[in-house]
């Protein structure tokens, strides 16, 4: 290696290290501020409590032992609400990939359900499936699922329209065209759309947990709100963002392991 | 012998304002062996009238017959190339060349057999494994059309096939081409709107005039069939020809 590149690596390697300084740095920096400003009464820690409360609120609940199932219960819902999301909602793009007829026909009607918060649909699913985590899990799925259809969708219809001629002169058939050309195409676009949805099925399950739920962060952060008990609410917010943060960082390292594979 | 023969082909576009005509009234027809350009000015209907042949259109009126048998659907005699070489990104290049096989599934021993003479022959066995993009231009379209041998179709439809490469490229790809169509024994038509380009590599050439297009003129080139296509542009003929052809298309304009 020469002078000049290892010079070159050094300054690339330096600048990353600085980036991840400053970052720490401010993140300590606000966590410490908050805590010396709750406990000089600069700011009134009942109504934003501090990180020595939280902490403490965070010892109180893991030694009663329901802090792992709360973590658990949530991770769960919106696993399985941004998985199912995106596989039923690719699954129903194929479909109206196939059939331009039915693509036309729904059209409307997709777009009025991508306009309608989904939330809104929430009072009547807990009517049907019950009060619990079903209900929360569609209410993730239906937040979801639209989007999913209509980027997937958009994407299939995206594919050169040369290379569907191409497998049609092999003499290929729609179900030729969907297996060697379309799915392997619009793989991306599908591992596109399952990053967005990490995103929505987190708003799902916590506001289904804000209705229904008697387990997970969303009931923490609601119950410790009806108690005011404003410690609890902060401190599962913060390990919310925590499992939030790691979950699209896990999605978005599959996304790269499948890439490099392919 | 008559390889392909095209008949009273018409081909007229509807749309809600109305009715355009697109191809009039063509016939002509391909010998064995032969390598045969439509030219022609762009728009006429050249891609048109060889997305009919290759049945992946249908025309308003007329019949195509290959080796005196009418074509009823889309055909596995017939090849066809496209104006970008439209290879799979995703697969290698090996699963580029058996993409059609694998979609006739004809994907066998010997056809695999048959896949790996090919690209030994045309100084690809080196790439096999890679992917598309690590390949220049010239080598994905003789890719390109090694996917339209292995499935040894009997004609080959070319559409424009150099028209997406740089000009160095272009006629390096065209004596690239012309060789492995030659070696091969393959009937081609090509359609293409450089005309300097369907000299230099056809028997014949066949004009067609502004939409709707018909059958100007069909021209055979008489210069010895044993040279590249970069051999035969330095023949003495070769301007003649130009001039000519320039000039059929020039009245149309």
């Amino acid at each position: 290696m020469s002078k000049e590149q290892d010079e070159y690596i050094k300054r690339l390697k330096n600048r990353k290290m600085k980036i991840v300084i400053v970052r720490l740095v401010i993140l300590f920096s606000i966590f410490i501020l908050w805590e010396i400003a709750g406990d000089t009464k600069l700011i009134d820690p009942f109504l934003t409590s501090t990180p020595s409360r939280m902490w403490k609120s965070l010892v109180k609940i893991y030694t009663e032992g329901t802090l792992f199932r709360h973590i658990f219960i949530t991770c769960y819902e919106t696993i399985v609400g941004f998985i199912s999301g995106t596989i039923l909602g690719s699954l129903i793009a194929v479909i109206l990939w196939w059939s331009d007829f039915l693509n036309k026909v729904l059209d409307p009607y997709l777009v009025v359900l991508n306009a309608l918060p989904k939330v809104a649909l929430a009072p009547i699913i807990i009517f049907w499936v019950g009060n619990g985590i079903s209900a929360i899990i569609i209410i993730a799925l239906l937040i979801s699922i639209i989007v999913t259809i209509i980027t997937v969708l958009n994407g299939f219809l995206d594919v050169d329209e040369n290379k569907v001629k191409l497998i049609k002169t092999f003499g290929g058939k729609k179900l030729q065209i969907l297996r060697y050309l379309i799915i392997p195409a619009s793989l991306s676009t599908i591992i596109s759309a399952l990053k967005i949805n990490v995103g929505l099925s987190w708003v799902g399950v916590i506001m289904g947990e804000f209705l229904v739920a008697k387990e997970g962060l969303g009931f923490l952060i609601i119950y410790g709100g009806q108690i005011a008990q404003l410690d609890l609410v902060m401190m599962s917010i913060i390990i919310l963002s925590l499992i939030a943060f790691i979950m699209y960082q896990g999605v978005a390292y599959i996304q790269k392991k499948i890439f490099n594979w392919r | 012998m008559c390889k392909l023969m095209v008949t009273g082909i018409y081909m007229n576009y509807h749309s809600k304002l109305g009715e355009t005509s697109a191809l009039h009234n063509i016939s002509f027809s391909i010998d064995d062996g032969e390598f045969v350009s439509l030219v022609g000015p762009s728009g006429c209907g050249k891609s048109t009238l060889l997305n009919i042949i290759a049945h992946l259109i249908k025309p308003s009126y007329g019949d195509i017959y290959l080796d005196g048998k009418p074509l009823t659907d889309i055909s596995p005699d017939i090849g066809y190339m496209f104006q970008n070489d439209e290879l799979f990104d995703w697969l290698s290049v090996f699963d580029n060349i058996a993409l059609g096989l694998k979609i006739q599934k004809k994907l066998d021993d010997k056809s695999r057999e048959h896949i790996n003479n090919l690209v030994k022959e045309y100084n690809l066995y080196g790439f096999i494994n890679r992917k598309p993009r690590e390949l220049s231009g010239g080598m994905r379209q003789r890719v390109a059309l090694l996917r339209t041998l292995a499935l040894d179709p009997k004609i080959l439809l070319l559409d424009e096939p150099f028209s997406a490469l740089d000009y160095q490229t272009r006629l390096k790809v065209n004596d690239d081409v012309s060789n492995i169509i030659k070696k091969e024994r393959k009937t081609a038509l090509m359609v293409t709107h450089d005309i300097a380009e369907a000299i230099s590599m056809s028997d014949r050439v066949i004009i067609l005039s502004n939409r709707p297009a018909e059958i100007k003129e069909e021209i055979k080139i008489d210069i010895d069939k044993n040279l590249t296509p970069l051999q035969r542009r330095e023949d003495p003929g070769f301007r003649l020809y130009f001039n000519k052809i320039w000039k059929e298309l020039n009245i149309y304009e």
